[in-house]
């Protein structure tokens, strides 16, 4: 099945650039537009719901932070943050449109006015009440500690004395750690994920975890293999934000629900159903699926990966062919000024790792110009002009390894040094520089799963927003590693059978 | 200097830059190439140290001497492979060392044969053949091709048309190499140690298709180290040693009757 997928994406020739088309508009829709929660059919009649009546807000979201806001099985976005707000929303007659963006891309969409509300497990904090309005708070978190489900030594914070405890960076769990690391003795190893840290609490990297209540009882109810010891510390809460002074009649009409649904004890039954520790509910019941219920759960997310994976590989090595061949051209030109250029790009790009490019077009360029960047337009940057610099100078080689003879046969019947090079010297460079183009476009499939760190949807990202919720991260990894070997060998062999026909 | 224009047919464009020639310059109208005072430094090294010579339209020159003497280097400035260092070089009175001039425009007009052939393992026999006719002057597909044939007839390989040159003998890649510098219809032939890199048994075949064109009448400058051909087939013969010409004249003198030592010396090491 993989194989199968694969193949259609790469050898049907012309269909070849459809399927990469196809991919890109499936995976926009599928990163963007979230489906539209449809109004009520029986709205209230209070003022704050009449105000807000009919209309439709642009709510901007995390990409995952269970159990706030998660993908399950099925791909549809859930978590205690998207179902209050749509319950909101029913109750209070109005739509929203859901954009599921990342933390920080919500917060930019909310300044540039491309959204109207962010509820994405927001803390409520002076700092950020300078800049908006924040709803009630829907939900008082506050850290708490867990340890390995067999650990019968840590009943305390007093035992943690010479213990790893991992936390999140940047998170309050961490400022807890290292407040208290002194007092009791241990070490703090900050990681930037929720998943990680269960993993080395569970491979005895480290001994306990300190994260956000609400993430770890979420995991624990998922069965993620810790436990907890100790009572919640007290914390921030969390509450949906809408830029300063805008959007009024929101506040007040998510305020009044969210008080409806306190009362009527719905809002606690939406809660528990996520960190509740009785097991009798069924999105926690988490008997352990096995492993090949597993790769079916996790199959059609993992294969929209590979296709985003797969067409933003064959994107950027279009691109970055482009790129390498002619400023390759450029790099052994008598012109000193196109040399150069060339010269000065292959060192910046071969001497920068691929994660700061990423982060900087991602991050960094929409700050500069002052306009948001597709995550597509940002990775196919990213990962064609790294690769483009290692072209240039694969070509430079191929061309170099020409006999010098080759171009003083062509000049010396009259042709022109364009002409020579287009007919004579580069057929026969493309020939030499074909084994390393192959490795070329490997290495790029590899490392477009550095693009998971800005949040683009390939293949290890979807992995770890799996075993985000899930859990099995072993398992999760060991598919991912199958699909990539698969997909990898599929795309050597058929570059293989192209190189050899070309040479034939 | 009328170069660009790509229609001509090359014995128009020989007279038309005859005419030029001869109007702007009388002594010099009737030379096929006329070198002053040439000269080719790499770095520290000065490999030619004041080369003057003459070609005549028709004649077959013959440049011989010992290794690293500058022959190939001469040879190379006269289509302007190289660059030379001073000195100037007219080739039917066209100083190519003139910016100006069009050196892609001149090389049409002067064959090159290489030590190694230099043909393009890209392309078969016959499109190696038609490939500057057919991008140069617009020759149509099938009229170069035609050219092809019949110019791999005359070096006797008309069936190896569409053979891969690696696929072909060392004499043969050489044969198919003069058949492609002709079909660009030069008026004047450089060969450049056209049979050193062959095998024994394969020399005579390229040799004879070189004594066919000058009993053609082609101009030509041969570098060669065949001297019974050079004594053969030549009008005339430059010896060079050390970056001069140090002695020239008919095969017969130069042969017969050396007069330098250094000739003298070198001619009793070859013959």
């Amino acid at each position: 099945m993989i194989a199968k997928h694969v193949r259609q994406g790469w050898t049907s020739g012309p269909g070849r650039w459809a399927m990469g088309l196809l991919a890109l508009v499936l995976g926009l829709s599928a990163l963007i537009v979230a489906p539209l929660a449809t109004p009520a059919q029986a709205a209230q009649d209070s003022p704050a719901a009449q105000a807000v009546h009919g209309r439709t807000f642009r709510v901007a979201t995390d990409t995952t932070f269970a159990p706030f806001e998660f993908r399950d099985s099925s791909g549809d976005l859930v978590g205690i943050d998207m179902d209050l707000i749509r319950k909101i929303a029913d109750i209070e007659g109005f739509s929203v449109q859901i954009q599921s963006l990342g933390f920080n891309a919500a917060l930019q969409a909310l300044n540039s006015q491309q959204a109207d509300v962010v509820i994405a497990g927001m803390t409520i904090t002076d700092q950020r009440k300078q800049v908006y309005d924040f709803t009630d708070p829907y939900f008082d978190s506050g850290v708490q500690m867990a340890i390995a489900k067999d650990n019968d030594q840590i009943h305390s914070y007093k035992d943690l004395r010479g213990s790893v405890v991992a936390v999140k960076t940047g998170s309050e769990g961490e400022a807890f750690a290292k407040q208290r690391a002194p007092q009791y003795g241990f070490s703090v190893k900050a990681v930037d994920q929720s998943s990680t840290m269960y993993e080395m609490v569970k491979s005895g990297n480290a001994q306990a975890v300190i994260d956000d209540y609400p993430v770890l009882a979420y995991g624990i109810a998922q069965g993620n293999g810790l436990k907890t010891v100790t009572k919640k510390e007290p914390g921030a809460s969390y509450g949906a934000a809408v830029r300063k002074g805008e959007n009024k009649e929101f506040v007040a009409a998510f305020n009044e629900g969210l008080a409806k649904m306190k009362a009527d004890g719905s809002y606690k039954k939406l809660v528990d159903s996520y960190v509740g520790n009785s097991n009798s509910d069924k999105k926690t019941s988490a008997s352990r699926p096995g492993f090949f219920e597993l790769v079916r759960q996790a199959f059609p997310s993992l294969m929209l990966g590979l296709r985003n994976t797969l067409a933003i590989t064959a994107i950027s090595f279009v691109i970055a062919l482009a790129i390498g061949i002619i400023l390759g051209l450029w790099r052994i030109s008598p012109n000193r000024i196109l040399s150069w250029i060339a010269r000065i790009y292959v060192a910046v790009f071969r001497g920068t790792p691929v994660l700061v490019w990423a982060f900087f077009f991602y991050l960094g360029v929409p700050q500069l110009i002052g306009h948001r960047i597709s995550i597509w337009l940002a990775g196919a940057l990213t990962l064609s002009l790294n690769s483009g610099a290692y072209l240039v100078e694969i070509v430079r080689g191929a061309i170099d390894s020409v006999d010098v003879g080759q171009m003083e046969g062509a000049r010396s019947l009259g042709l022109t040094r364009r002409m020579a090079l287009r007919r004579v010297i580069l057929p026969q460079a493309v020939r030499i520089a074909m084994p390393s183009i192959i490795n070329q476009l490997v290495i790029m499939l590899k490392d477009s799963s550095l693009l998971l760190a800005i949040g683009f949807g390939e293949l290890l990202y979807q992995a770890q927003q799996i075993y985000a919720a899930n859990f099995r991260v072993t398992e999760t990894l060991f598919m991912v590693g199958v699909i990539y070997f698969v997909a990898i060998s599929a795309l050597t062999w058929m570059a293989n059978m192209l190189d050899r026909r070309l040479h034939q | 200097m009328n170069f660009e224009d790509p229609d001509m047919d090359t014995g128009r464009l020989t007279r038309r830059i005859r005419q030029n020639q001869s109007r702007r310059n009388q002594g010099e109208s009737q030379m096929a190439v006329s070198i002053r005072d040439l000269h080719k430094r790499y770095g520290d090294t000065e490999v030619l140290k004041g080369i003057d010579m003459e070609v005549k339209p028709g004649e077959v020159i013959s440049i011989i001497g010992p290794s690293g003497a500058g022959k190939s280097t001469l040879l190379r400035c006269i289509n302007a492979l190289e660059t030379p260092t001073s000195g100037t070089i007219n080739v039917y009175g066209i100083d190519i060392s003139d910016p100006k001039t069009n050196i892609d425009k001149l090389r049409e007009h002067v064959g090159m044969v290489f030590q190694h052939f230099n043909l393009f393992p890209n392309m078969s026999v016959a499109d190696n053949i038609m490939l500057a006719p057919h991008m140069l002057h617009k020759t149509p597909k099938e009229d170069a091709r035609q050219q092809a044939l019949d110019l791999l007839e005359t070096v006797g390989l008309q069936e190896k048309a569409d053979a891969r040159p690696t696929d072909l003998s060392g004499g043969q890649q050489q044969r198919v190499a003069i058949a492609r510098a002709l079909a660009m219809h030069p008026d004047i032939m450089l060969f450049d140690e056209a049979t050193s890199a062959l095998d024994p048994e394969m020399v005579g075949d390229v040799l004879e298709v070189i004594r066919s064109l000058a009993e053609g009448g082609m101009t030509m400058i041969l570098v060669t180290h065949e001297m019974a051909f050079a004594r053969e087939v030549s009008s005339r013969v430059i010896f060079t040693d050390a970056g001069i010409i140090e002695e020239e004249g008919t095969p017969e003198q130069i042969f017969g009757h050396p007069q330098s030592p250094r000739l003298q010396s070198f001619l009793s090491k070859v013959l």
